[in-house]
């Protein structure tokens, strides 16, 4: 810790022109804060994240190593538990759906929430619209799948009435058939969190420079150009959150799935985080789940890793052109 | 929390009712009428130990997965739960108090028609309460849902000369209807819808969802040829280590064939329909017969909800076993099976609350609780004195007021006797086992695979889980 060499109980000395001056300043704005001082300023904040995440992250690991909740006690067992995931196809089969899923998700939800988006920028009714596209997405994904499955079934679902008596839908359901539960799972997914993507999108549109699409235009170019030489870069950095936020919650919610389907019929929508549920609360082996969990942990991150670099190209081009 | 006054084998039966007064004990349980009822009534238990109850109701997994978490954690929040046979009693055994300590304990109070073998139905006791070890009795009989059929009687009366000019037979529902009947029974119903008539469609699986009750649907057909069951252990006590499972052999793959010819004349969207949904169709009168719970006949009943009720439904016993389909050379029954829900105590909670929780679990199985929930929601009873009750004789034959008492000939007098009756497969990973064999019997019902590639992987995946 530095002193100040000049500091004492009274105040800090300093000589003006031979004369003495003492400064009355509170001792603390004269002493540079030891690095233990910042340690106890952040430790209450760190000791709160390692217990939320810290704590279960190696505990995650601790149990993947372990058989974890026989009656006989908790035992080591080495790679065993990812061993074991080598050879079960549930595991590889879970990881192929969980990618067409979040494949099929993410490319509407973009595509819907960007289209979605421009039309709503600037509209008159623009507010009372936001608010009522957003409505989907307050509702908890376990009753939006419950809501759903009731409006898909093939006895008493409004909605399997109305793709019946289109010609889209014979008398199996949308959720019974291999062939098209996946569909169902997706439709719901777009129509609760496109508008996550709208809500973004939106908020990029509004710092997009008005100067530039206007002297854009002044050259000639088309809406659809200036869409995408002006409004598509500048919007990249809200885009690339949105699309972060909703790969990840793509790659771990479960709930909509386990309240329509429940990973079925016969498996054809039962991804990884599925298989995962079951392995851990249906059988109750905690090492090979946790085994699961880590692995889909590690993917999530080198992804999102990624992702940002893939979507960070093009932004920080279009930062260096605009300096 | 526990209260206790100290009681000596003398004491008064009222002391030993009051000895936990002030205590408080959480019970988790499934959401059906039993549990309704002892929630509705629950003032009457207070009122007559002072112990507080609070009854929590889920659905069946969810319950064992609360349950799951709590026990295998070593904790007792839940000191007393629900233990319905195999997915949970089987998975969870090792957790469970045995109950005969505190049956032989003349400091509590005990119920006055006993706890033995006798008192309860054919092979009830045995089915929640035996698991693994001879002599241990992990969960008391609480509730019951035996598989009985459910068929379109004004359906079957209607339509029998044109099944009969085409079949050759009549179409009727005895316990000599074989499951080849019922096969030609949907056939004959499909093939009407298909000509455009306006009937339903004649059969539907318990698939959909809930992985333990399609082992059941397929198993009630296994069982009836030749009596073929999982895995050769004992089908009472099961087994911690089963060994290899009979999946894979000739008779499996023959019933797999046999279901899947059902389910291709079943309600077309079959593959989603879990046994909630099973019933809700035949409800709607969208097919004409189901292999059902006995306990979903107070809901066929209820003519708010049901185009079934007002005496169009008859109850019979599962079908008979096919002799030109047996291929393990046993004989033909009528395969019938059970989800048997026992009340089980926590190991993990102490000595004086597993007392307490013995007091609720006897109230809770009692002949006068199980008699009201029997006359007031429908429910099952699992002690025969309550059948002997003059009301519930009566209730057995139309105008009922106790729906469910329809269907206690098919099953008490019928069903749940040998060799109809299969308990098991009771073993440590049956929730996995279900699961495996749900999904490769789905698959195969959607034509994903042939009844051999389905046997095969249940017998890969079955044995791998069991460590073989």
């Amino acid at each position: 810790m530095t002193q100040n060499k000049n500091a004492t109980p009274e105040g800090v000395v300093r000589y003006v022109e031979g004369a003495k001056v003492l400064d009355y300043l509170p001792q603390v704005f004269n002493v540079k804060p030891s690095s233990s001082y910042y340690f106890w300023l952040m430790a209450p904040a760190l000791i709160v994240l390692a217990a939320i995440s810290i704590y279960p992250f190696f505990w995650l690991i601790w149990m993947s190593l372990h058989n974890v909740g026989s009656s006989a006690g908790d035992t080591f067992v080495g790679l065993k538990n990812f061993e074991k995931l080598l050879t079960d196809d549930k595991f590889w089969i879970g990881w192929g759906l969980l990618f067409k899923y979040t494949a099929f998700c993410m490319f509407f939800e973009i595509a819907i929430g960007v289209l979605l988006a421009v039309i709503l920028n600037g509209h008159r009714f623009e507010n009372i619209l936001v608010t009522v596209f957003l409505m989907p997405m307050m509702m908890a994904p376990a009753i939006a799948g419950l809501v759903w499955y009731y409006l898909f079934n093939s006895t008493f679902g409004w909605y399997h009435w109305l793709m019946q008596s289109l010609g889209i839908l014979g008398e199996t359901s949308i959720i019974g058939s291999t062939d098209t539960a996946m569909a169902a799972l997706i439709i719901v997914d777009i129509w609760q969190w496109t508008p996550l993507i709208t809500l973004i999108t939106l908020a990029g549109l509004k710092r997009v420079p008005r100067d530039q699409l206007e002297a854009n235009m002044v050259d000639g170019a088309s809406a659809f150009r200036n869409f995408v030489a002006i409004t598509l870069p500048n919007i990249y950095p809200f885009l690339l959150i949105g699309i972060m936020l909703r790969f990840m919650d793509n790659f771990r919610f479960i709930d909509v799935i386990l309240a329509l389907t429940g990973g079925g019929p016969a498996e054809s929508t039962k991804v990884l985080p599925v298989y995962l549920f079951d392995v851990s609360f249906v059988f109750f082996k905690l090492g090979r789940g946790a085994a699961i969990a880590l692995t889909l942990l590690i993917v999530t991150i080198i992804l999102c890793k990624l992702l940002v670099r893939v979507f960070e190209g093009p932004a920080s081009k279009r930062t260096d052109m605009g300096s | 929390m526990i209260m206790r006054t100290p009681v000596q084998a003398a004491s008064s039966q009222e002391a030993k009712m009051k000895q936990y007064a002030g205590s408080k004990l959480v019970f988790m349980s499934e959401n059906t009428p039993p549990s309704f009822a002892i929630r509705d009534k629950i003032k009457d238990f207070f009122d007559a130990t002072g112990i507080t109850v609070e009854v929590l109701t889920d659905d069946l997994p969810v319950v064992y997965q609360k349950v799951g978490i709590d026990v295998k954690g070593g904790k007792a929040d839940f000191p007393v739960f629900y233990s319905q046979d195999k997915p949970i009693g089987a998975a969870l055994a090792d957790y469970c108090v045995d109950f005969t300590k505190f049956i032989k304990d003349d400091t509590l109070p005990q119920d006055p028609d006993g706890y033995g073998a006798d008192v309860w139905f054919d092979n009830f006791l045995d089915a929640c309460g035996s698991m693994y070890e001879k002599g241990k009795i992990v969960a008391l009989p609480y509730d019951a849902a035996v598989a009985c059929t459910f068929y379109r009687q004004d359906l079957f009366e209607k339509y029998s000369k044109d099944f009969e000019k085409d079949y050759k037979y009549r179409m009727e529902f005895t316990a000599n209807t074989t499951w080849k009947h019922v096969l030609d029974y949907a056939t004959f119903f499909k093939k009407l819808k298909q000509a455009g008539q306006d009937v339903p469609y004649g059969y539907g699986q318990h698939l959909g969802t809930f992985a333990w009750t399609t082992q059941l649907d397929i198993q009630r057909l296994m069982y009836s040829h030749g009596q073929w069951q999982d895995f050769n252990i004992d089908d009472v006590l099961g087994s911690k280590t089963p060994g290899p499972t009979n999946w894979g052999d000739a008779t499996s793959v023959e019933m797999m064939k046999q279901f899947k010819a059902m389910s291709d004349v079943s309600h077309p969207d079959n593959l989603a329909n879990g046994t909630l949904e099973l019933n809700s169709v035949y409800q709607a009168g969208q097919i004409a017969m189901q292999v059902q719970y006995h306990e979903f006949a107070a809901s066929v009943e209820d003519e708010k909800t049901s185009k079934a009720s007002g005496g169009k439904t008859a109850y019979a016993p599962c079908p008979l076993g096919e002799a030109s389909w047996i291929k393990n050379g046993g004989k033909a029954v009528n395969g019938t099976n059970c989800g048997i829900g026992g009340i089980a105590i926590n190991k993990n909670a102490s000595e004086d609350i597993q007392r307490a929780a013995f007091i609720f679990a006897t109230h809770a199985v009692s002949k006068k609780l199980q008699y009201s929930v029997l006359s007031g929601l429908g429910g099952t009873p699992t002690r025969k004195s309550v059948l002997a009750e003059p009301d519930v004789i009566a209730a057995r034959k139309r105008p009922t007021k106790m729906p469910n008492a329809l269907t206690f000939e098919a099953v008490y007098d019928f069903g749940i006797k040998a060799p109809n009756f299969v308990l098991g497969p009771k073993i440590p990973e049956v929730n996995e086992y279900h699961k495996i064999l749900a999904a490769e019997v789905s698959k195969c019902v959607a034509g994903k695979q042939s009844a051999e590639e389905a046997c095969n992987a249940i017998k890969k995946q079955t044995d791998n889980a069991n460590d073989i």
